[in-house]
């Protein structure tokens, strides 16, 4: 059979499959371009049991499936190896069950995080994340790529916030993990298992959230120091501290500037939420502490929209050179090493390029922008700054750049000797490896 | 086991870990029949290896392996679902030598202990610098780490803080096939399965956690305890609704029943009031002025469904006695009943009044006591069946009711444990969770950590009728 037989083949069975209408071919599925590859189809099902359908065609001839949320993190991973189907979930967008006084809600993983929290804030509550680009992102997207934002520094990360979950495997069977309530100890947790797994072990098709009181009021303190680790030991002692911020973001000059901070130095941005006179309180701790320490504190006005930018960072704002080299990169080092880490990878890139950081400092999760003017020295400066983050004990990983420049990148760094079992479990998840192949872990080789 | 092979089996073990980390003699072994699971089945172990580190533990795995001897991992002994039952017998490894702290980093705000070291030995050593590991499982004075990874260990402080797998980040893991292995780590987001995620609440069944590295948080700034009194258990379940549904996340919210507020106070003198059918224990934590807010959201939530009285506690003094009711309970059991069997299962709150209905039902229908002290802010019950084992049915009327309210509370919406484990009581209960589809999932991890099925054999997964497991 040639190429172009199978695909008509594949075109064909799907649609007889799940009907006409919610199989997109040509300039259809060219929309679902992941990093350079384009599928033969993109399909839309309507419920779960299409999916399921969709899978089970799929497996039957081991074709590759890359399962599609709001496709607003596409760019993560690396190119697929092989790529047939676009599995769209956006019609699987409905609340299944939500009750405020359980706060939990049971949701299908189609649904846009912007949607559900509307949904969440009527009964003053919400899902306590913040990912970049949450106004494309769905939940389940959000979950296979465990993304968060700086409110985990209160909150958690999208393990601590998943109690439940409804896959699809590659094969088409449809099972679940974890309960819909909030305290559960019945056997293996694999809900930990599929978040972050970037839809290599299974398409995930309902989560239960655990969700948390929308705070009654929340304010924000902008704190400038001379140096970086002047702002970091501030960051130290409010973490070690009675205080419970929601946000401990350390910035340095460039990414402040991109943030809309004016006369940006070395910044800290501290932010606290809950009972309005709790957060004053703290609010004037943290002036104390900063003037302790020598730094200049302010509160943050309108600071909706630093919020905003900060979430979005460094995803947005992009380069407006589009000949410009531009990589974004997340990384992770302990905590006390923040500073250490954002004057490291700066030094090692000089020479290449420009980098803006930010580190959300209770966690060591740094997050940052190379650009360079060509793609040699981006490749260049990314190996440098994974050097001089791996030099600290931590890691780093690429989280977009241009097309082209990605084939030559290392996308996921050095892998840790673990891998070997996490190999054997997506072999035994998915013998066939159709689902995301190539992008993040394979089989064992 | 041959008696040839079992003396072969522990000379080795000698040589490893020295002559007073093995236990051999049968009178010895009887002390490792069961755990705190009490009810269901007791087996001896072959032998019993205590050793004093990791690379130990790796040793004694890696010749069980090759001679295809089951292990079976234990801490203390405090599960209430028998997983440290040796039901196939085989070499059970007790890691209560293993009790060192290594690391307190406050920078970082992580501990590393070894796996045998006792819950509240962490508290000890973090509070004198400012921090606290929140996991507080009612054996927390006796059960380990190790073990409160395994069994996902809660506690009444769960209901803000979340249960033990929220707290750990990385432990070390020696693989049943003696591979010494380390999962999660300090480093967060670090790309890979979350191999640490699956292995808490893996019951020793994955291999055996020898080094744990777990997350402290700054000691909070204030605390305030509310006793609320209510006439009836409905009254006290809708108030604990509507404090949740008015965002208040307690640190704790503890139902009493009258039966065990009467036993409790004879025993411990706390101040509860007989006469009330439930009394609320609900403390706050966090900063003086949100706590100051919260507690008058508190107050109006109990004042509105009918609450009798409301004490809050002036003193440090009259915290401790108002918790001392609440931590005496398991104490207390023993002057309420000659046997029990102590049930653990979780309901959305929102069900709590109705299923707590059911059980009282289900225990009359029975005529078993069933009295009750939980988790109520979220939603998990440890209904306590009430028998007496010299009289003839009476164990098996408690067995019974104890399978009914299993039922009622997955019909709930609700599961079949919140922090005890499935370890062999629950196993046959696992099915009205999960559908066979979903435990083969489960077991592709187990193919892969433990192709050979030698680890703590028997557990979680029902494989053998409860028949069985009753003998």
């Amino acid at each position: 059979m040639t190429v172009v037989q199978a695909a008509a083949r594949l075109v064909e069975a799907l649609r007889e499959t799940l009907g006409a209408d919610s199989v997109l071919t040509g300039v259809g599925a060219a929309a679902y371009r992941v990093l350079g590859a384009e599928p033969t189809a993109a399909v839309l099902p309507r419920e779960e049991a299409d999916v399921s359908r969709a899978l089970a065609v799929a497996f039957r001839d081991g074709l590759g499936v890359v399962p599609w949320g709001g496709g607003a993190h596409q760019s993560l991973g690396r190119p697929p190896r092989r790529y047939d189907v676009a599995l769209d979930l956006r019609h699987l967008n409905r609340v299944v069950a939500y009750e405020p006084a359980d706060m939990t809600a049971t949701v299908q993983a189609g649904i846009r995080l912007a949607d559900l929290q509307q949904r969440l804030g009527g009964a003053g509550q919400f899902w306590p994340l913040d990912p970049p680009l949450a106004d494309r992102a769905t939940v389940g997207g959000i979950v296979a790529a465990s993304l968060a934002g700086p409110l985990r520094c209160r909150y958690g990360s999208v393990r601590d916030l998943v109690l439940g979950v409804r896959v699809a495997h590659a094969d088409g069977t449809v099972t679940k993990a974890g309960s819909r309530v909030v305290k559960n100890a019945t056997a293996y947790d694999l809900t930990k298992l599929y978040a972050g797994s970037y839809g290599t072990l299974g398409v995930l098709l309902e989560t239960t959230l655990r969700l948390q009181p929308r705070p009654a009021a929340e304010r924000g303190w902008l704190l400038k120091g001379a140096t970086i680790e002047q702002c970091h030991d501030a960051a130290t002692r409010i973490l070690g501290s009675h205080l419970a911020p929601n946000r401990v973001e350390l910035l340095d000059e460039a990414c402040a500037d991109g943030c809309g901070i004016p006369q940006a130095g070395s910044t800290l941005i501290v932010s606290f939420a809950g009972v309005g006179e709790a957060v004053r309180d703290q609010g004037e701790s943290v002036q104390t502490l900063a003037r302790d320490l020598g730094l200049n504190a302010a509160e943050i006005e309108n600071p909706g929209r630093i919020w905003r930018a900060l979430q979005d960072f460094p995803w947005r704002p992009a380069g407006t050179d589009t000949a410009e080299q531009r990589v974004l990169w997340r990384g992770s080092v302990l905590p006390s090493d923040c500073a250490k880490a954002m004057h490291a990878v700066r030094d090692a890139v000089s020479g290449c390029g420009e980098v803006a950081i930010a580190a959300t400092a209770s966690h060591g999760v740094l997050r940052g922008a190379l650009r360079a003017t060509t793609s040699e020295l981006a490749a260049r400066g990314v190996a440098a700054a994974r050097e001089a983050l791996t030099a600290l004990g931590g890691f780093l990983v690429v989280m977009e750049s241009p097309e082209a420049l990605r084939a030559t990148l290392d996308v996921w760094g050095p892998v840790p000797a673990e891998v070997k079992w996490m190999r054997q479990i997506r072999s035994a998840f998915d013998a066939k490896a159709i689902l995301n192949p190539g992008r993040f872990i394979d089989a064992t080789p | 086991m041959t008696p040839a092979a079992r003396d072969r089996l522990a000379q080795t073990f000698r040589e490893i870990v020295g002559d007073d980390g093995v236990i051999s003699s049968p009178d010895e072994l009887r002390v490792y029949e069961c755990d705190a699971l009490t009810t269901h089945h007791r087996a001896m172990p072959d032998l019993v290896v205590l050793p004093g580190g990791t690379d130990q533990v790796a040793a004694v795995v890696r010749r069980c392996a090759n001679e295809d001897v089951p292990i079976v991992p234990r801490g203390a002994g405090t599960g209430l679902s028998g997983g440290a039952i040796p039901v196939r017998g085989g070499v059970l490894i007790v890691l209560t030598r293993m009790d060192r702290i290594l690391d307190v980093d406050a920078a970082n705000r992580t501990a590393t202990v070894e796996a045998g070291c006792v819950n509240l030995a962490i508290n000890r050593a973090v509070i004198p610098r400012g921090f606290f590991f929140a996991p507080d499982p009612a054996s927390q004075q006796a059960s380990t780490i190790g073990g409160n990874v395994a069994e996902n260990a809660g506690g009444p402080h769960c209901l803000k803080y979340g249960a033990t797998t929220n707290h750990v980040v990385g432990a070390r893991v020696v693989l049943p096939d003696g591979e010494i292995a380390a999962f999660g780590g300090r480093l967060a987001d670090r790309p890979g399965y979350d191999l640490m995620g699956v292995f808490v609440g893996s019951e020793g069944t994955l291999g055996i956690c020898t080094e744990v590295t777990v997350r402290l948080l700054p000691l909070p700034q204030a605390v305030k305890t509310l006793l609320a009194v209510f006439r009836t258990i409905d009254d006290a379940s809708n108030a604990v609704s509507e404090i949740i549904a008015r965002g208040i996340i307690p640190v704790a919210l503890e139902m009493i029943d009258q039966e065990t507020t009467r036993a409790v106070e004879a025993y411990a003198k706390a101040g509860y009031p007989l006469d009330a059918g439930a009394v609320l224990l609900i403390e706050l934590e966090g900063l003086q002025a949100e706590i100051a807010t919260e507690a008058v959201e508190v107050e109006t939530a109990c004042r509105a469904n009918a609450c009798l009285d409301l004490k809050v506690a002036r003193s440090e003094a009259e915290r401790t006695l108002l918790w001392k009711g609440r931590k005496s309970a398991a104490g207390a059991f023993g002057r309420m009943t000659r046997n029990y069997y102590h049930q653990d299962a979780v309901v959305p709150r929102t069900k709590l009044a109705a299923v707590l209905r059911e059980i009282a039902a289900i225990g009359e229908r029975y005529g078993v006591r069933v009295p009750n002290v939980f988790h109520a802010g979220d939603g998990n019950i440890h209904p306590l069946l009430c028998y007496d084992a010299r009289v003839p049915g009476q164990f098996e009327r408690a067995m019974a009711a104890g399978d009914e309210i299993m039922r009622c509370c997955i019909r709930a919406g609700g599961t079949v444990s919140g922090e005890h484990g499935i370890g062999i009581e629950k196993r046959d209960y696992l099915r009205l969770m999960y559908s066979d589809e979903d435990l083969a999932v489960m077991r592709r991890i187990q193919t892969v950590l433990d192709p050979r099925g030698r680890c703590n054999p028997g557990k979680i997964f029902p494989e053998m009728g409860y028949a069985e497991v009753r003998a």
